[in-house]
C-alpha cells in the first residue's frame, strides 16, 4: 500500500516536471510544445552518455538539463520566433517538425536499442516505510521533483522575473512598452521548460529504459495532465499530475489490464463535463 | 467561391485521375504500386483537408478513422465472410460514425486543446485495436491476406487493374470534394474557418457543421484505409498510429492546405520523394522533418499556395500594365 503510494507519487512528480514546463510554455508563448516529450528523451540520452563517459550520475543531473535548455533556446530563437505573429496552428506544426528531426538525430547517434544506467550507489537500496520497503531512489525522485516544483513556483510567484513572466503572459504589449525585452523572456521560458523536461528525463534514466519513442508515450500523459489541470495553470498541473500518478500506480496494482483505457475514458468524461479543466475555477483561458 | 474556381476544380477533378491513368502505362509493377499508394493516400489527404484546410480545425487523430476503416473492411471480409463491396461501405460507415464521435467529444473545447484531444482519442483507438480487441484485430500482428473489392468480374488482383479501380474511386472523391467546396455547405465550413464567431452570429449552428464535417472527413478517411488494406493485402495497428496522422498532415501542408489540389500534390511529392531519396531512406523521417520545418517557415501555403500566389501576382501586374496603357493612350 505505502509502496504503491510512493510509486504513484514518484510518477506524479515526473509528470509534474514535464507538465509544468509544457504549461508555462503555453501560458507564456501560446505554443503547445509537441516536442516536449522529445526534449525529455534527449535529456535521458544525454544523461546516459554522461554516466557512461564519467560514471557520475550527479554530473548528468547538471549537464543534461543545461544542454537541453541551450538546445531549446536555440530552437525557440531559430524556429518559433518567426511564427508568433501567425496562427497558433503554425507553431504546433513547427514543434511537430522538431519531433521528426530530433527523433532522427537521436536514432542516428544512439541507435534504436534501449539504454539504461545503474542506480547511483548512494541512492540504491530500500528503506522500510511503515509496512513496506521503499526504494530510496523513488524517495529521491519525489524529493527532487518537490524541490524543482517549489523552485519553479517560488520563481513565478515571488521573484521579479516571475512578475515579468506573468505580466508578459497576459499583457505582452504593456510589458514590452515598459522596456522589457519580451522576446528574450520567451526564449528563457522555452529554455526553462526544455530544461525541466530534460531534468525529468535524467531522473527517469535509472528507472526506465531510455529509447527512441519514449517521448511520445510521455507526451500523451502530459497532455492528459494539462487538459485535466487546465492549460497554463501550474497549480492545476500539480493536482492533475498527482491524480494521474496515483491512478497509474494503483491501477497497475489492481487492474493493470484496464489502466490505459480508463485514463482515456476519464479524460473524455472530464472534457464533456468540465472542458475548462478540473482544477480551473475561474473562467479559464481559452486556447 | 468564384465561378472560375469551381470550373478549375471540376477540370482538375477529371484531369488528375486521367493523368494517373496515362502515367500508369509508362511503367511496370513498381510504378503501379507507387501510383496506387499515391491515389489511396490522396483520398485520405482530401478527407483530412476537409477538416484541416477547409474548416480550419487541426486534427492529430485522423489515423483513427483511416485505421478503423481498414480494420472494418478486413475483419468483415476475413472473419465474417461479408462481400467486399458491402465491407467497403461498412468501412465508410465506421469512419463516419467515429468521426462524428470525435466531433462530439472534441468540439466541446476550442482551438489548440482540440489537437491534443484528437491525438489522445486516436491513441485510445490505437490501444483498443492493438491490445483490447486482439481477438478480432490480430493485435500487434495485424491481419494478413486482406482481399480486394471486386467489380464487374475484373481481375482486381492484377495491380494495374486494381489501380484503375482506385482511380475510379479517386475520381468520384475528387468530384465530391469539388461539389462540396462549391456548395452552400462548403461555404459555411469555410466561413467557420475564417471567423467562427461571426458564422455563429449569422445563425449557423457551428457545432453541427463541424461535427458533420468530421463525419464526412472520417468516412472518406475510412474508405482510404480500406482501399489501402486491399492494396497491400494487410492491415496493422500502425495504420492507427500517430505517425500516420502525422504523415497525412505533412502531406497536406506540403501540397497546400485548404486548396483543392494541394493534398494530392502533397501526397505525390511525399511518395516520389520517398522513392527518390533511395540510399538515405533510413533517415526519411528526419529529412521529412527538415522539409516540413522549411515549408512551415517559408512556404506556409505549400506548393499550391505558392503557385496561387505567383498567379495572383502576375494577374495584378497585368491589370496594372493594362491600366497604365489606357492612361497613356488617354493622354495622347
Amino acid at each position: 500500500m505505502t509502496g504503491t503510494l510512493i510509486i504513484g507519487l514518484s510518477i506524479a512528480m515526473m509528470l509534474f516536471l514535464l507538465a509544468a514546463g509544457l504549461t508555462i510554455i503555453f501560458g507564456m508563448l501560446g505554443v503547445i510544445n509537441f516536442a516536449h516529450g522529445v526534449l525529455y528523451m534527449v535529456g535521458g540520452f544525454i544523461a546516459v552518455e554522461v554516466v557512461n563517459q564519467t560514471g557520475n550520475f550527479w554530473l548528468s543531473l547538471l549537464v543534461a538539463p543545461l544542454a537541453v535548455a541551450a538546445l531549446s533556446a536555440l530552437l525557440e530563437i531559430l524556429l518559433l520566433r518567426p511564427l508568433y505573429d501567425r496562427d497558433h496552428v503554425e507553431q504546433l506544426l513547427m514543434t511537430f517538425g522538431i519531433i521528426l528531426v530530433l527523433d532522427e538525430v537521436v536514432r542516428t547517434v544512439w541507435g534504436l536499442g534501449y539504454h539504461d544506467i545503474p542506480l547511483p550507489g548512494s541512492l540504491s537500496g530500500a528503506i522500510p516505510v511503515f509496512d513496506s520497503d521503499v526504494a530510496v531512489y523513488r524517495l529521491f525522485l519525489i524529493g527532487a521533483g518537490l524541490i524543482a516544483g517549489l523552485g519553479l513556483f517560488a520563481l513565478i510567484e515571488w521573484t521579479k522575473l516571475g512578475i515579468v513572466l506573468r505580466g508578459a503572459m497576459t499583457h505582452p504589449a504593456m510589458v514590452r512598452s515598459l522596456g522589457i525585452p519580451v522576446s528574450t523572456i520567451r526564449t528563457i521560458v522555452f529554455a526553462l521548460g526544455g530544461g525541466l523536461a530534460a531534468l525529468a528525463g535524467t531522473i527517469a534514466a535509472p528507472l526506465i529504459p531510455i529509447q527512441v519513442g519514449m517521448g511520445f508515450g510521455i507526451i500523451v500523459d502530459c497532455f492528459i495532465v494539462v487538459i485535466l489541470g487546465g492549460l497554463g495553470n501550474i497549480r492545476g498541473a500539480i493536482a492533475a499530475a498527482l491524480l494521474l500518478g496515483l491512478v497509474r500506480a494503483f491501477g497497475q496494482q489492481y487492474f493493470p489490464e484496464w489502466i490505459e483505457l480508463s485514463t482515456y475514458l476519464v479524460l473524455m468524461i472530464v472534457l464533456l463535463w468540465r472542458p475548462q479543466g478540473l482544477f480551473t475555477f475561474s473562467k479559464g483561458r481559452k486556447a | 467561391m468564384t465561378r472560375g474556381k469551381w470550373h478549375l476544380n471540376l477540370t482538375l477533378a477529371t484531369v488528375i485521375p486521367l493523368a494517373v491513368i496515362v502515367l500508369s502505362f509508362l511503367g511496370g509493377a513498381p510504378l503501379h504500386t507507387l501510383l496506387s499508394l499515391i491515389v489511396v493516400w490522396s483520398i485520405f489527404a482530401i478527407g483530412f483537408d476537409l477538416i484541416f484546410g477547409l474548416t480550419g480545425i487541426i486534427s492529430f487523430g485522423h489515423a483513427a478513422f483511416f485505421g478503423i476503416g481498414a480494420y472494418a473492411y478486413a475483419v468483415l471480409t476475413l472473419s465474417w465472410g461479408v462481400s467486399e463491396g458491402v465491407a467497403l461501405l461498412a468501412a465508410i460507415l465506421f469512419g463516419t460514425v467515429l468521426g462524428a464521435l470525435f466531433g462530439i467529444v472534441s468540439l466541446r473545447i476550442s482551438g489548440i486543446y482540440f489537437g491534443l484531444t484528437t491525438l489522445i482519442m486516436a491513441e485510445m483507438v490505437n490501444h483498443l485495436i492493438a491490445i483490447k480487441l486482439k481477438r478480432w484485430t490480430g493485435g500487434t500482428d495485424g491481419l494478413a491476406g486482406v482481399s480486394r473489392p471486386e467489380i464487374l468480374g475484373l481481375n482486381v488482383y492484377d495491380d494495374h487493374i486494381y489501380l484503375m479501380l482506385l482511380v475510379l474511386v479517386f475520381w468520384l472523391v475528387l468530384l465530391g470534394a469539388a461539389v462540396l467546396r462549391a456548395s452552400a455547405y462548403g461555404q459555411v465550413l469555410s466561413a467557420i474557418r475564417q471567423n467562427p464567431v461571426r458564422a455563429e452570429q449569422l445563425g449557423y449552428d457551428v457545432s453541427m457543421y463541424k461535427c458533420s464535417a468530421f463525419a464526412i472527413s472520417g468516412g472518406v478517411s475510412g474508405l482510404a484505409g480500406a482501399l489501402l488494406g486491399g492494396l497491400i493485402y494487410y492491415v496493422g495497428p500502425q495504420m492507427t498510429h500517430w505517425a500516420t496522422s502525422g504523415d497525412v498532415l505533412i502531406m497536406t501542408v506540403l501540397g497546400g492546405r485548404g486548396t483543392f489540389a494541394g493534398p494530392v500534390v502533397g501526397v505525390a511529392l511525399f511518395e516520389f520523394l520517398r522513392e527518390g531519396v533511395g540510399d538515405i531512406s533510413d533517415h526519411w523521417h528526419g529529412l521529412l522533418g527538415l522539409i516540413f520545418i522549411a515549408v512551415t517557415l517559408w512556404m506556409p501555403g505549400g506548393v499550391v499556395g505558392l503557385i496561387q500566389e505567383r498567379v495572383r501576382r502576375r494577374r495584378a501586374l497585368r491589370a496594372e500594365l493594362r491600366r497604365a496603357t489606357i492612361r497613356t493612350e488617354g493622354a495622347t
